[in-house]
């Protein structure tokens, strides 16, 4: 009863703050202790920050300090370092390749080790990003004014976001030619896709994890949707405490295949020539490989009740960062060009040329079901649809205090 | 009074194995005893993830929540119970038929004619030194039904029918492909154990007019039950702390090991779950070996290397000998050609599972930079990351094999001259300990415990010394029991007479135990290589882009889904492994390629 009230109370909680703009949820910083503050005092971050911020300085101070390391939970960074270190041939970049959890890891156990290595973290994990790195003093959030008006205040408050990307359903256009093979969110419960859905592991992919909690997180969405479905209310299996995760429970119970990586898995329902192909939930980003693998992917677009799950990765500066000037120069050169505007014509190869020159740090995320925190950057071509997918987004509050929950229940209903 | 002190200082100048013991201790104590506690400490308290529980608690409070949750909750079922069976079953499974296969071919190898043994015995360990999932993708290539979806199985695609799913997931493939990869310990241990059987013996048993049965139960086989013990004791556990194969075959139908539970809650960062399954295994492994050893009690060490003569006479396999020949190959062809084959011929697809002409290229290999495909990735030859990863790999590889060899051959010095002592048990014990560990946990807790100074122990995190510790120390159980088994058969009568003639310990060490145990130092060296060149979840929070190893490139490979690439550097790690054995085998002619023997 008690985590039923808890449940309902964050869902509502949830739908309000999706209409309301978000200021930084119930989390903040502590004061930071005596060493840290000189350190801000130094690097001019925090409150110590300087209105408005001067680039000048930052830069030539960015080469003095001549590197910027960057823990980071995607690979592509090292596609990023490359044309930065063209643009800047006075700063090293040197760049940790972790994965998710592994950046939180290192981060956490470096610091309470007291070494600070990482100028820039760079990684999704919204409970945990927030609530043990930001919250506790590990990270600091850094915007260039360049970009403020032009990234909404959840992308930037309590930590500013890098790159938004959504969990999608997928199904085969091949086998569905005519319209998308699911409608409503609760098919996947049905028969009819009984060990036809496949994923990569929540339990070893925060960003799946992310999308499978935050559909739990909108019991109330969810149990309307059944009804438009069903033409009936919803009958909640013992036990169970709301239409989240009884959608969860019969999920579960569908016998859904787990793979242990979401490339794979897109090909299980993208590949050409299947007679009945399963239907794919992970990360849109996978829908690329239509365009370079051939894939025959289609997106589930009016999905009722929600078509996507947007989750944010972050980036902010270390706490001590020994090179915190550099760490700006490259936060900024991620958000890519100040010239980029919704209008700008891009061409690939999008990391060479004038397209480099507009996009930065931005170009080897340009594809479609990624999407820049910057509202007046351009979508890649393929990647408009993202405007028309009704969404739900990852909350970090819910995350921190529900997600272990909605993780302990996937554990019991799950396993042979 | 000052005799009682000179005579007890002479009675340890008179054993430097107790020096030697009493110093293993200490260390081993700072690098295996100390992460134990660690685990059992976290495992206690609060984490932070814990948090969504108990609003209220601090982190690091003390509480049995994870021991209650894990063992007795409504999710001990299936984050336990369950898992725990299905490892079981794994375990004993592999273990009964990777002995199986281990020993007879053990056995053909070693005591019969049989044809082309020198080139076998080189194969038989081949699929050892490929990264155990190499098999599991080669199963799912051969018999995945359409429950995971994409590119057709090659006997769904040949035959037309969908394998069943038992067959294509789940604790048979698991059984079949682990036991392929793990029978090596058998192998090797098996024969080393048979070649060391002098057929003196059992003719002495024939003239003793005994049957050929009755001389294989009273003669042969009492002389291998030690190596049959130490083989169960290292496949079993082993077994249980396996991930890759696990996960691959096993999540597609939610089959779950103590293993994956593990990863999966380190994963989700809640190091309270992870450490008490952690510690299940841990447990697991002191019961076993403690049963093993009752069970083996005092038969444990056989002389059988003595300064006396050793003659062995191959048994004539009559009719037999053609035939039995060809099921050896085609089982090599089968473990070790064939996953080879598919590795290498993947790498020259442009979109693997398409086996149509036009889909071959030579871009992933020695391509330029094209955006087109592999996102832009230069081939293989061209790329100075996989050049200077593969360097590292060379140089951690290389640099461990040195350590652990020179310290197995010590610790086997001290644990075997000291034997009975409860010192000497001790540290067996110890050195035994690094391999019940799971490799991230104990990688998580070295970064920790070298990132400040310690005592006289410089921060090594962020060094590529201390890649080079922790790879010693988790190949420690391996090389320590070649060390035991290498001096157990060096009978202490030999020593003893360098010491009659007033030779000290330094130059017996070095004219006489070192010289004799060549091949066991060797071999232990040779496995740590392989082992090192292969790790992964060990060091993968403790390397630095200027010490990336091969691993951490293929891992980051397969994550960004470039299979080529990634098959490509898999690859030559495989053929750099396979030339470092042919190369010590030519220089040492080692005739026990590994000489992991019975202890």
């Amino acid at each position: 009863m008690k985590r039923y009230v808890g449940t309902i109370a964050s869902t509502v909680c949830a739908g309000l703050l999706a209409f309301a703009p978000v200021v930084a949820s119930a989390v903040s910083q502590p004061t930071p202790p005596p060493e840290m503050d000189a350190w801000l005092k130094a690097a001019k971050l925090g409150k110590y920050a300087e209105s408005p911020q001067n680039w000048d300085e930052i830069n030539r101070l960015a080469l003095e300090e001549g590197e910027v390391v960057i823990y980071s939970s995607s690979s592509r960074i090292a596609k990023v370092a490359k044309t930065f270190s063209v643009e800047y041939p006075g700063i090293k970049v040197t760049s940790y390749d972790l994965g998710s959890v592994k950046s939180v890891e290192k981060t956490v156990r470096e610091q309470d080790a007291n070494l600070f290595n990482a100028d820039i973290v760079t990684t999704g994990g919204s409970g945990q990003v927030v609530h043990e790195l930001w919250a506790k003093n590990r990270l600091v959030n850094f915007v260039p004014d360049q970009f403020k008006d032009s990234i909404p205040l959840e992308n930037r408050e309590p930590v500013l976001v890098r790159i938004l990307e959504a969990l999608v359903f997928m199904y085969n256009t091949e086998a569905h030619p005519d319209a998308p093979a699911i409608k409503n969110i609760w098919e996947v419960t049905e028969a009819k896709w009984k060990g036809k859905v496949v994923l990569k592991d929540p339990l070893a992919s925060l960003s799946n994890f992310m999308g499978i909690a935050t559909i739990v997180q909108h019991a109330d969405e969810l149990a309307a949707a059944y009804k438009r479905h069903a033409g009936k209310d919803i009958v909640l299996h013992e036990g169970v405490p709301d239409a989240g995760y009884e959608f969860l429970y019969r999920f579960l119970h569908n016998d859904p295949v787990i793979l242990k990586s979401g490339s794979k898995a897109a090909k299980a329902s993208g590949k050409k020539g299947q007679k009945s192909p399963p239907l794919f939930f992970g990360p849109m980003t996978y829908y690329r490989y239509n365009g370079t693998k051939g894939y025959v992917n289609g997106l589930a677009v009016n999905l009722d009740p929600a078509a996507k799950v947007i989750y944010p990765t972050y980036m902010a500066i270390g706490r001590q960062a020994p090179h915190p000037n550099a760490a700006k120069v490259f936060v900024a050169y991620l958000l890519g060009s100040t010239d980029l505007k919704a209008d700008s014509k891009l061409e690939q190869p999008y990391n060479k040329g004038e397209s480099v020159k507009l996009l930065k740090g931005l170009a080897p995320y340009f594809d479609p079901g990624s999407k820049s925190p910057r509202d007046d950057a351009p979508f890649p071509a393929g990647g408009e649809v993202w405007a028309d997918m009704k969404a739900w987004m990852t909350d970090p509050a819910f995350m921190f205090s529900e997600g272990p929950k909605v993780r302990d229940f996937w554990i019991q209903e799950s396993g042979s | 009074m000052k005799s009682d002190l000179s005579f007890a200082l002479h009675r340890i100048a008179n054993h430097p194995e107790r020096i030697l013991t009493a110093m293993f201790v200490v260390v081993l104590a700072f690098l295996v005893i100390n992460p134990l506690i660690e685990i059992i400490h976290d495992s206690l308290v609060y984490q932070s993830y814990d948090l969504a529980y108990f609003p209220d608690a601090k982190e690091g409070e003390f509480t049995l929540f994870h021991m209650t949750r894990v063992f007795t909750g409504r999710l001990s079922n299936s984050l336990f119970y369950r898992p725990f069976v299905n490892s079981l079953m794994i375990a004993s499974g592999v273990t009964a038929l990777s002995l199986f296969i281990g020993t007879i071919l053990a056995w053909l190898l070693v005591r019969t004619d049989l044809h082309f043994r020198p080139a076998f015995t080189a194969l038989a360990v081949v699929p050892y030194m490929m990264p155990s999932w190499i098999l599991a993708l080669a199963w799912l290539t051969l018999f995945k039904n359409d429950r995971v979806g994409g590119a057709e199985g090659m006997f769904t695609f040949f035959f037309g029918i969908q394998t069943p799913n038992w067959l294509a997931y789940g604790m048979f493939p698991i059984i079949i492909c682990l036991a392929l990869h793990y029978y090596a310990y058998a192998f090797l241990l098996m024969s080393g154990a048979l070649m060391t059987v002098d057929s003196e013996l059992e003719e002495a048993g024939a003239i003793c007019g005994l049957s050929r049965f009755r001389r294989l139960a009273k003669i042969t086989f009492p002389l291998l039950l030690p190596a049959l013990g130490s083989a169960v004791v290292l496949t079993f556990i082993r077994i249980l702390g396996t991930f890759g194969t696990p996960a691959l075959l096993g999540l597609p139908v939610q089959f779950y090991t103590i293993s994956t539970r593990i990863y999966a809650s380190l994963n989700a960062r809640n190091m309270g779950d992870g450490f008490v399954l952690a510690l299940v295994l841990v447990v697991m492994a002191i019961i076993f070996i403690y049963v093993n050893s009752r069970i083996l009690g005092v038969r444990k060490s056989f002389v059988t290397l003595t300064g006396k003569g050793f003659r062995q006479r191959p048994i004539s396999l009559g009719a037999w000998r053609l035939p039995l020949t060809a099921v050896v190959a085609l089982f090599m062809a089968v473990t070790v050609f064939m996953p080879l084959l598919i590795l290498a011929w993947e790498t020259f697809m442009l979109d693997p599972g398409d086996y149509s002409f036009e889909n071959y290229t030579t871009h992933f290999w020695v391509g330029e930079s094209d955006y087109e495909l592999a996102s832009g990735e230069e081939g293989i030859i061209h790329n100075d990351n996989i050049l200077s990863s593969l360097w590292n790999s060379i140089k951690l590889a290389v640099s461990a094999a040195i350590f652990n060899g020179l310290l197995g051959i010590l610790i086997g010095y001290a644990i075997v001259r000291g034997r009975g002592t409860k010192l000497s048990k001790l540290l067996e014990g110890m050195a035994f300990a690094p391999y019940i560990f799971p490799s991230i946990a104990l990688g998580a807790i070295y970064l920790g415990m070298f990132s400040t100074d310690f005592g006289p122990i410089p921060a090594l995190y962020g060094t590529f010394a201390l890649l080079v510790v922790i790879t010693t120390v988790k190949n420690l159980p391996f090389s320590s029991r070649t060390g035991i088994a290498a001096m157990l058969q060096i009978d202490k009568s030999l020593e003893e007479t360098a010491r009659v003639q007033g030779i000290g310990w330094f130059r017996r060490m070095w004219k006489i135990i070192i010289p004799m145990s060549t091949s066991g130092l060797m071999a232990g060296m040779l496995l740590t290589f392989i082992t090192a060149m292969r790790e992964l979840s060990l060091i993968i929070l403790l390397v630095t882009p200027s010490t990336m190893v091969m691993t951490t490139v293929i891992f980051a490979y397969q994550e960004q889904d470039a299979t080529q690439h990634a098959n490509g550097v898999t690859l030559i790690l495989i053929l750099i492994i396979i030339f470092a054995n042919i190369l010590v085998r030519r220089l040492f002619g080692s005739s026990s390629i590994f000489g992991l023997r019975q202890t």
